[in-house]
């Protein structure tokens, strides 16, 4: 059996010439969670991960992250609650980070249009390996 | 009254006169019969009864028909006036001498009566069709609304106003759609039959069953709904539409939907853990395993994303069922879908054996779809084109774009594997519907051809199979280019159209931020 040709190729960032990008991954499912620090890693990001929702929207709010990768089903606060809060320029002003909503939950999908509208990306866990995932991190600029 | 003692003074004068005459006859009679004629004995006797008789009867019919003139005149003036006798014809009073100023007054009296009569019938008509008089429209529980002939509210009686949560400044005077935007569970929307009636007929009657609207305070409202149409209204209500709420029996349908929804998350992750661990194991024990076990990583790897696609086809068709599955129409190119679901399914093929051939025409135009649920129904085609190959010996599908002679852009999924018998293809399309010959060799929960077809009618498209027994099978379904999509809008007027799983959705942009 040949390898699988279809899968994206994986570019892995030369940490001599790219400066490591910070992830802070709010992800309760710990071994998926896992799964994608381990891969992020080997790609070269630096990755933080916390499994609560409100203690993952303060440490959002440090803005010490690129990306940050949500979760929608989250424990003490929802991945929609903590995007708005993230987007409101009261609550979280001059945030830079990129939000990457990851969740397997389909909302009704004008929850869904409102959630899309405030992140920079909205992925289905289930349709998105851990490579394509860093595959597509290494194309935000 | 004065006419009255005219009338009474002519005709005691008319009596007396007839009195003093028939007296003057007795005597003449009596003069004529005595000295001129000589009559005497039975003959005498004879005349001097008969001619006073003949005359008191000639003068008894005279004054007879003086006197029931008038009466036969008033007759027709008021049988004239009544609204179910028109045919009787005004009464001509200048015929009658006797007491013509009284008849004259009395049927003018009639007359008078009889249209002050109708000019309240009138008033009341009106009263009941101006809405906002109107009690019944007023304190009916049910919403009501009115239209003009161009779509402008112009009555909403206070049950709309409260369910819609609007207030009446809000409505009057504006255009339906601002009020809210409704979605439809068909393809047969309010705006497609007002469009059709307004044309061609002069009065409508049609009811829609489990349209959606979404208020500005986010709050969804699900009802069904009945609208009549009158062409040219006079009193500006051409659309009149009622409302029945069904928002709570409706709700208990999104409360199973939730529950799937639920359901399928808990699906999903391991799923997503599975698909994840193979990935990397893919990876480093690349050259570490020995073939056999190489091939089960793969199946691994294939199973799992058979079933992923799977629990999204499930929850896909509980959306299309429960009426909340719009799908926003873009302009793609055709050939980028469908090359990356051949290729999210090359590994599902090679696993089983068989090969996937591409042939995807030059120069395609641009598709109005929606990547995913589109990716969806190739992935169902193929899936099961790869299934069926089972047992045949070309293990070969073909996969070819084209353009139909009417210009839609073409899909077909080739197999040459064990073919449908023609007399299950009728119900090939039908939810839960499978070959019972082949139930037992394949797998399959008779939901991907349904969604398919669901899908592709969203599309505006047609999907159709064409096979023999044996003979393997031909699946094929067409999408609309974007220009012939972008057409339609432009002439719908509405510059954010969604389609339904079922058919168009206007969304019109008031409430929506």
């Amino acid at each position: 059996m040949p390898p699988d040709q279809n899968q994206p190729s994986t570019p892995i960032p030369n940490p001599a010439k790219v400066k490591p990008r910070t992830i802070l991954s709010i992800e309760d499912e710990q071994f998926i969670s896992e799964l994608y620090a381990r891969a992020l890693t080997k790609a070269g990001y630096e990755v933080t991960v916390e499994h609560d929702g409100k203690a993952g929207l303060e440490m959002a709010q440090t803005d010490r992250y690129d990306i940050i990768l949500l979760d929608l089903l989250l424990p003490t606060m929802h991945g929609s609650e903590v995007l708005k809060n993230l987007r409101d320029p009261h609550l979280t002003p001059h945030l830079h980070s990129k939000i990457i909503i990851m969740t397997n939950f389909e909302e009704r999908q004008e929850v869904r249009a409102d959630i899309e509208r405030l992140a920079d990306a909205y992925f289905v866990k289930v349709d998105i390996t851990p490579n394509q995932l860093v595959d597509f991190l290494s194309q935000i600029k | 009254m004065d006419y009255f003692q005219k009338f009474s003074s002519q005709f005691r004068d008319r009596i007396v006169l007839l009195l003093i005459l028939n007296n003057l006859v007795v005597v003449v009679d009596w003069g004529l019969s005595d000295y001129v004629f000589k009559l005497t004995g039975y003959w005498l006797l004879l005349t001097m009864l008969a001619i006073p008789l003949l005359t008191l009867i000639s003068l008894a019919c005279l004054s007879t028909a003086y006197l029931t003139k008038p009466t036969k005149l008033l007759w027709q003036a008021i049988l004239h006036t009544v609204p179910d006798s028109r045919n009787i014809p005004a009464p001509k009073i200048e015929s009658t001498t006797l007491g013509r100023e009284l008849v004259s007054t009395l049927a003018n009296n009639v007359y008078q009566l009889a249209i002050d009569g109708a000019r309240s019938a009138i008033s009341n008509d009106q009263a009941a069709k101006d809405l906002h008089h109107n009690e019944i429209a007023t304190k009916l529980p049910v919403p009501l609304l009115t239209l003009d002939a161009a779509g402008v509210v112009t009555f909403a009686n206070p049950a709309a106003l409260h369910y819609f949560e609007v207030a009446e400044t809000d409505v009057i005077g504006k255009d339906f759609h601002l009020l809210t935007s409704l979605r439809f569970s068909t393809i047969d929307t309010f705006d497609g039959w007002l469009d059709n009636v307004r044309n061609r007929i002069i009065s409508d009657l049609h009811n829609w069953q489990q349209v959606s609207a979404t208020l500005a305070t986010r709050k969804t409202l699900q009802f069904d709904m009945a609208a009549s149409y009158s062409k040219d209204d006079p009193q500006n209500c051409d659309v009149i539409i009622a409302i029945f709420d069904r928002t709570k029996s409706y709700k208990e349908d999104d409360q199973s939907l939730s529950f799937i929804a639920l359901v399928v998350h808990e699906l999903r992750t391991p799923i997503s853990l599975l698909l994840g661990y193979i990935e990397l194991f893919e990876q480093e024990l690349n050259g570490k395993l020995d073939p056999e076990l190489t091939r089960f990583m793969y199946q691994m790897k294939s199973a799992g994303q058979n079933l992923a696609s799977f629990v999204t086809n499930v929850l896909t068709v509980a959306r299309m069922e429960s009426n909340q599955l719009e799908l926003q129409l873009t302009e793609e190119n055709w050939g980028n879908i469908v090359k990356q679901a051949v290729d999210e399914m090359q590994l599902r093929a090679r696993v089983q054996g068989v090969k996937i051939e591409t042939h995807i025409a030059e120069g395609l135009p641009t598709v109005g779809a929606n990547p995913v649920t589109a990716s969806e129904v190739l992935i169902n085609l193929i899936d099961n084109a790869i299934k069926y190959s089972h047992d045949s010996k070309h293990k070969t599908i073909i996969l070819s774009v084209g353009l139909t002679p009417d210009g839609m852009v073409e899909t077909t999924v080739q197999d040459f594997g064990v073919g449908i018998p023609a007399s299950v293809i009728p119900n090939l399309f039908e939810k839960f519907y499978r070959n019972h010959r082949n139930r037992a060799q394949i797998s399959g929960t008779g939901l991907g051809l349904y969604l398919c077809r669901k899908i592709v009618e969203a599309h505006e498209g047609h999907i159709w199979v064409q096979s023999q027994d044996g003979q393997g099978a031909i699946f094929g379904f067409t999408v609309k280019p974007y220009a012939a999509l972008a057409n339609e809008l432009k002439n719908s007027n509405n510059t954010d159209i969604v389609h339904s799983a079922h058919g168009w959705i206007k969304n019109h942009s008031l409430y929506r931020s």
